[in-house]
């Protein structure tokens, strides 16, 4: 791994570099700090001023800046003093959505370098009110979307940040909350480098934490994330590109859908990536999703020491074949350590404003999968010093999935279905479901039911190679009952 | 009979095409504010183009304060100024942006049948930009030559049947109204008013073919009218300086 800390001197260095900068105040060009005065062509004014004239830091002193659409230009940095707020206006007629990037935002940067957000101060997007003006103009006729779900499409409603490719990009200590979409993209970005921000966004749907798209060399740390949608989530939208070279460290997240994700969009992959100290805390889906679906590869991923708590569940990695047109998806050598993760048996996002859908989906507790299809298959998971306590409790009048050989191949593959730990409905194991995976490795795991559950721990479907070292299972009641199911599975050693 | 049968069609085929082009849209239905704090630059340029886009009509502003900078007027979009709507200037220089060079609040680039009608206001706000453009200049964020690029309050280059009809043009930062390569242009019943700044000219035409002005008051610091270049079929007529005095096409 002394190649991601090289990669952190390196975007470390490029932080130092931005520092030394000149200094301009955005009100000398006569933003007004009112919370009123839309200030959009002021500070694109600027910005583009600062850019003219070599660079530097364009600083907000404390006060409400509302603006619109604004266009971030080579060694640029936006710097928010504490108590200075940027506000998005509230009116959709005020952004654009750029011709590069297909989306709307508030900050674009298109094709740029050297540039950033930094400071204590706050970007909040005012999405609700945005996004919900925007619905008001669909009904009016004057705007044209199919208001898919009875929401505009999500890159009709404006971002906070979209970045496309930008290299070295400095973003820190800021607070980012409620766009009306996505916070804060970076796609096709080298050189990013994420330190001490805060995402407080709850405001709309697919309000996202952070997504990090085919990017290259990216330092993700010290980050607290509360969001609606995924907490930091990774993904590929280009076939021939691929998110690389990343480290996430030291973060906390809540979130109504996953923590750390890769995917759902997963054409070209995921590769080299140090996942340290991670939170994740009230999450309605999974703490830690891999989706290899759309033909992409997840390749060297290391993720450890991981406190799940309160989340619906913990690790669910997955190769499906969604939208791979010809390409073939894989996923290797992942290792997971050193996780605790406690399991609730209520709704763990129950109360936050827009809480992840209730799904249509008789099933008891589902278990950490590892699931990937019989011609595509997940090769070399290792998990070592695992704590997993789950609820139990499972109840086979509720839900049903026996272990008999039939009734474990009927189990379908939905290749093709929108990848998600609950896909299945009910599993037919409470701790942990794998299926079609070469080389498992299972080292000082202990799963926890909290009361007696009709499944068996883990089921292994289809899996050529796995080794369980040092396994405990804690289960009330369940002396004799065998915890480890296999089915059309070799090379399996019990230790 | 068939004869009959022809020109009904052709008398229905008309009315549609007039209704088309009459068919009025409130502001109010983008999310124009009237409260003269609101700018509202985005949404009356959304307005603009969703107007030119679905066949035009005009874009009508009843009473109240209608903050702006820069806009557009695209084919066959006409501003509708009922009375007591005023077309309020935004006080920063940076929310003015330029056509053929020159800087205007109001801007038509190549675009045909736009106008400019009712009995409303357009404001320059010449004082607040002044004080604008004089303190970037001062502070070193604009070059000084800026100080010639004071927005004007219409500039229509290279447009095609533009008509400005009985509105009032008042406080302009630089010229009242600018129109270059124009054809077919009516200036009618307009009343001018721009006091502010010295060399504000009431109406600046060039190289444009068919220009009339009938029945306006002028009442500028700078030249009433003033020809540039070369224009043809130039009249004027029943329009005169706010001391009385006839005003004629000027070459």
């Amino acid at each position: 791994m002394n190649k991601m800390k090289l990669l952190i001197t390196v975007v470390a260095a490029v932080f130092v570099f931005h520092a030394s900068a000149k200094d301009y105040f955005v009100s000398d060009f006569g933003a007004k700090a009112d919370g009123t005065t839309l200030n959009t062509r002021t500070i694109q004014s600027a910005i583009n001023f600062i850019s003219e004239k070599g660079g530097g830091r364009l600083i907000f002193q404390v006060g409400n800046y509302v603006t619109g659409s604004i266009y971030l230009k080579s060694n640029v940095t936006l710097h928010l003093e504490p108590g200075a707020t940027i506000l998005g206006s509230t009116n959709p007629f005020d952004y654009v959505i750029d011709p590069t990037t297909k989306w709307c935002s508030m900050i674009f940067a298109v094709k740029q370098e050297n540039i950033g957000i930094t400071g204590k101060g706050t970007i909040n997007g005012r999405g609700f009110i945005t996004a919900n003006n925007l619905v008001e103009y669909i009904h009016r006729g004057i705007y044209e979307d199919e208001l898919k779900l009875d929401r505009p499409r999500e890159w009709k409603r404006p971002q906070n940040i979209n970045f496309r490719e930008c290299t070295n990009i400095v973003i820190t200590g800021i607070t980012l909350r409620d766009p009306a979409s996505w916070n804060q993209t970076y796609d096709q970005c080298k050189n990013l480098y994420v330190d001490g921000i805060t995402v407080d966004s709850k405001s709309y749907w697919n309000n996202d934490g952070i997504d990090i798209v085919d990017c290259d060399g990216v330092v993700v740390k010290n980050s607290y994330f509360d969001a609606a949608d995924d907490v930091i989530c990774f993904k590929s939208h280009d076939a021939n590109s691929i998110c690389q070279n990343v480290v996430v460290e030291n973060c906390v997240g809540r979130s109504s859908a996953n923590g750390v994700k890769f995917g759902t969009v997963s054409r070209g992959g995921f590769r080299n990536f140090k996942i340290k100290n991670i939170t994740i805390f009230d999450t309605f889906r999974s703490a830690i999703t891999f989706a290899a679906v759309d033909g992409g590869l997840v390749e060297n991923i290391e993720v450890d020491s991981v406190r799940s708590i309160n989340t619906g569940n913990v690790i669910f990695l997955r190769i499906g074949d969604r939208w791979s047109k010809g390409k073939k998806p894989s996923m290797k050598n992942i290792r997971i350590s050193n996780v605790y993760a406690e399991v609730p048996i209520t709704k763990p996002d129950a109360g936050y404003n827009y809480e992840g859908p209730v799904e249509d989906n008789p099933r008891n507790i589902s278990p950490a999968s590892i699931v990937g299809l019989p011609d595509y298959r997940i090769q070399d998971v290792k998990l070592k010093n695992i704590e997993i306590v789950y609820p139990g409790a499972g109840n086979p009048l509720y839900a049903y999935r026996g272990i008999t050989s039939a009734e474990l191949d009927s189990i379908p593959e939905m290749r093709k279905r929108y990848p998600e730990f609950s896909q299945w409905k009910e599993l037919p194991a409470w701790g942990f479901y794998v299926r079609h995976a070469d080389g498992i490795e299972f080292e000082n795991v202990k799963l926890v039911a909290e009361e007696k559950d009709y499944r068996p721990s883990i089921v292994i479907d289809d899996v050529k190679g796995a080794t369980f070292n040092d396994v405990e299972f804690v289960e009330p009641g369940s002396e004799g009952k065998d915890q480890i199911i296999q089915n059309r599975s070799a090379n399996v050693v019990i230790e | 009979m068939k004869k009959c049968k022809i020109f009904i069609i052709s008398i229905f085929v008309l009315l549609f095409a007039l209704s088309l082009s009459a068919k009025d849209y409130k502001a109010s239905l983008f999310g124009v504010k009237s409260d003269g704090v609101t700018l509202n630059t985005g949404s009356i340029q959304y307005a603009i183009d969703y107007i030119s886009e679905n066949g035009g009509g005009r874009l009508v502003f009843y009473v109240g304060r209608y903050l702006t900078g820069s806009f557009y007027l695209k084919s066959n979009v006409t501003i509708q100024l009922e009375e007591g709507a005023v077309l309020v200037a935004f006080h920063s220089i940076y929310d003015y942006f330029e056509v053929n060079g020159t800087n205007g609040l109001i801007l038509a680039d190549s675009v045909e049948n736009i106008g400019i009608s009712g009995k409303g206001v357009v404001e320059g706000n010449s004082s607040a930009v002044l004080k604008s453009i004089d303190e970037q200049i001062e502070k070193g964020n604009l070059e000084k030559t800026a100080k010639q690029a004071k927005p004007v309050l219409a500039n229509f280059n290279d447009c095609g049947n533009v008509t400005i009809e009985g509105v009032i043009l008042q406080d302009a930062c630089g010229d009242v109204q600018v129109f270059s390569g124009c054809k077919n242009v009516q200036v009618n019943s307009v009343t001018v008013k721009s006091t502010s700044v010295l060399e504000s000219k009431g109406i600046v035409f060039s190289n444009c073919t068919g220009f009339a002005v009938n029945d306006s008051y002028f009442e500028t610091l700078g030249e009433e009218l003033s020809s540039k270049g070369t224009s043809k079929n130039v009249s004027v007529s029943g329009s005169v300086n706010s001391k009385g005095k006839k005003l004629k096409a000027s070459k």
